[in-house]
């Protein structure tokens, strides 16, 4: 039991980053691999106030929101300038230069070490300590962020991220702002990521580099393409099945050792497999 | 009086080409203006000019007596000015429908804000901007393709369908760029005969164009552009008729 909910956590917490990454790579076509890095600042945040005691869960969630949504913002920018493929260069970059320093920033990090010990998440001055309590609040967070994606694609901003994505000039000559629209977009993108973030400290009580490197950042893609682009189902299912593959991974009978590098191996397989045979995903539209 | 659009003294180099070299010409309100020219005589490039795409290493561009160069696009399409591309730049995975209401002007929700906190208030404002995009298609005679992918539709419909896109702006200058090149003959008149009631509904009209039919057929005046310069302007028989121009025009050796 303690599995299931262990795994329905993770994976609520991983709709939310599913979320924002399909939000930037599917609905915008703004192609970031550093969401696992404004996932690992949120949860950094929230672990650190929670270590220090200096603020309680929410008003910490709440800092690591805005953190994150400035922060996303800021690494977007270049897509402004550098178009398509280049700016996955440029994003390659930033999520490197995130894992340097939550690897090195040894005082807000703890570094390779990790931050351990961070509390479990608090509400309203009640400590919520059991896995159940937690499953609650991973399941609250998820439902708001289905929920606004939901509202988000049915409203015209919707539409007029997906026309960004087809033809920003065509969007400038109908007299839309690009710039403003984009930077929204990704502020959004930062907001669920930062929650994400807080969630996970909390939840794992443990947080260090490895959750949040390039791996992070390429699972989060998988993830997408593999669920589907652009619909609200096909970022949902993603992180739900992607996570059950450890688990479908030891009813084959490999060695331990060789299993986290056969996780890769599968997860690298499937993003090729649907790039090439299934773009739309499972549950979505053409990436 | 202040002219309607005036272009003064245009240049603009790329690299070591001279794209536009001291172009300057006025266009009256109301009226469908042609700017016909050989390839390369800078005819795409005065309406990047013109519409914000492209800033002109000197010279200026008035609208209505106001200046537009230096404005972004957006602005100038605010303003008043708005422009459709030779390569159509619809938006192919989107239904004509939601081509013609990303143009429309004014939505709410169009940012997270309103999207997230208001979103009944969206819902019932973009009813209302479908209908208004409905409308703007049944002018162009695509009501019935409304909620077709403009990947599934003919080229001839996709054309009518930029003009669907730039009238749903609301500007009052329309910049075409060759609404009229690629159609059978059916769908080319289908175009010239839109064009012309678009100029009885009080539109201004600037039409880059090869065909000389369609020219004299739809032209109140013919601005004839060679090496980024204006070289003659006149009514499209005067044009069409001057032997000099047509030797430019059907390359010969000048």
């Amino acid at each position: 039991m303690d599995y299931l909910y262990s795994y329905l956590i993770l994976s609520e917490i991983y709709v939310l980053l599913g979320l924002s990454t399909n939000l930037l790579v599917g609905v915008v076509g703004i192609f970031s691999v550093s969401q696992a890095a404004v996932f690992g600042v949120g949860a950094y945040i929230v672990g650190d106030f929670l270590l220090s005691g200096t603020l309680s869960f929410l008003p910490a969630v709440a800092v690591a929101a805005v953190a994150c949504i400035a922060l996303n913002v800021l690494i977007t920018l270049p897509s402004l300038r550098v178009a398509g493929d280049y700016f996955v260069v440029t994003s390659f970059g930033i999520q490197l230069l995130a894992s340097a320093t939550f690897t090195n920033w040894t005082w807000g990090t703890g570094g390779a070490n990790g931050l351990p010990g961070v509390p479990p998440p608090d509400l309203f001055g009640m400590q919520i300590a059991s896995t159940r309590g937690i499953l609650a609040v991973s399941t609250v967070a998820a439902v708001l962020g289905c929920l606004a994606f939901w509202l988000i694609l049915r409203a015209p901003f919707g539409r007029l991220l997906k026309a960004i994505r087809e033809d920003e000039l065509a969007v400038a000559a109908a007299g839309k702002g690009v710039l403003r629209a984009k930077v929204s977009a990704a502020a959004l993108a930062g907001a669920f990521a930062g929650v994400a973030g807080g969630v996970y400290a909390t939840y794992l009580s443990f947080i260090d580099p490895t959750s949040f490197d390039l791996d992070a950042s390429i699972l989060l893609l998988t993830m997408v393409v593999v669920g589907g682009a652009r619909t609200l189902w096909g970022s949902v299912l993603g992180p739900f099945l992607l996570l059950a593959l450890p688990q479908l991974l030891t009813l084959i009978a490999i060695p331990t050792t060789y299993a986290a590098t056969m996780q890769q191996l599968v997860y690298g397989a499937l993003l090729i497999a649907f790039a090439l045979f299934r773009p739309q995903g499972l549950l979505g539209e053409r990436l | 009086m202040t002219d309607y659009l005036r272009v003064e003294a245009v240049n603009h180099s790329f690299g070591g080409l001279q794209a536009l070299n001291d172009c300057a010409f006025t266009i009256p309100a109301g009226r469908i203006t042609c700017l016909v020219g050989p390839n390369g005589a800078g005819k795409t490039t005065i309406f990047n000019v013109i519409t914000g795409f492209l800033r002109p290493d000197t010279g200026e561009v008035r609208f209505r007596g106001r200046v537009l160069t230096g404005l972004s696009p957006q602005t100038i399409v605010h303003a008043g000015v708005a422009r459709s591309f030779q390569n159509l730049r619809l938006f192919l995975d989107l239904t004509a429908l939601d081509n013609v209401m990303v143009a429309l002007p004014g939505g709410f929700g169009e940012e997270p804000l309103g999207a997230l906190f208001r979103p009944f208030h969206a819902a019932r404002t973009d009813r209302r901007r479908r209908e208004a995009a409905r409308e703007r298609l049944a002018h162009v005679g695509l009501a019935d393709r409304a909620g077709e992918r403009v990947r599934n539709m003919s080229y001839g419909e996709q054309k009518l369908l930029t003009i669907a896109r730039l009238l749903a702006t609301g500007a009052e200058l329309l910049l075409l760029d060759e609404p009229a090149s690629g159609l059978a003959a059916g769908a080319l008149d289908q175009v010239m005969a839109l064009l012309r009631r678009l100029q009885d509904e009080g539109k201004t009209l600037l039409v880059v164009e090869h065909n000389t039919r369609v020219v004299q057929q739809i032209a109140d005046h013919v601005l004839f552009l060679h090496q980024g310069h204006l070289m003659a302007e006149g009514t499209p028989a005067a044009i069409i008729a001057d032997p000099a121009l047509a030797e430019i025009y059907f390359g010969g050796a000048l």
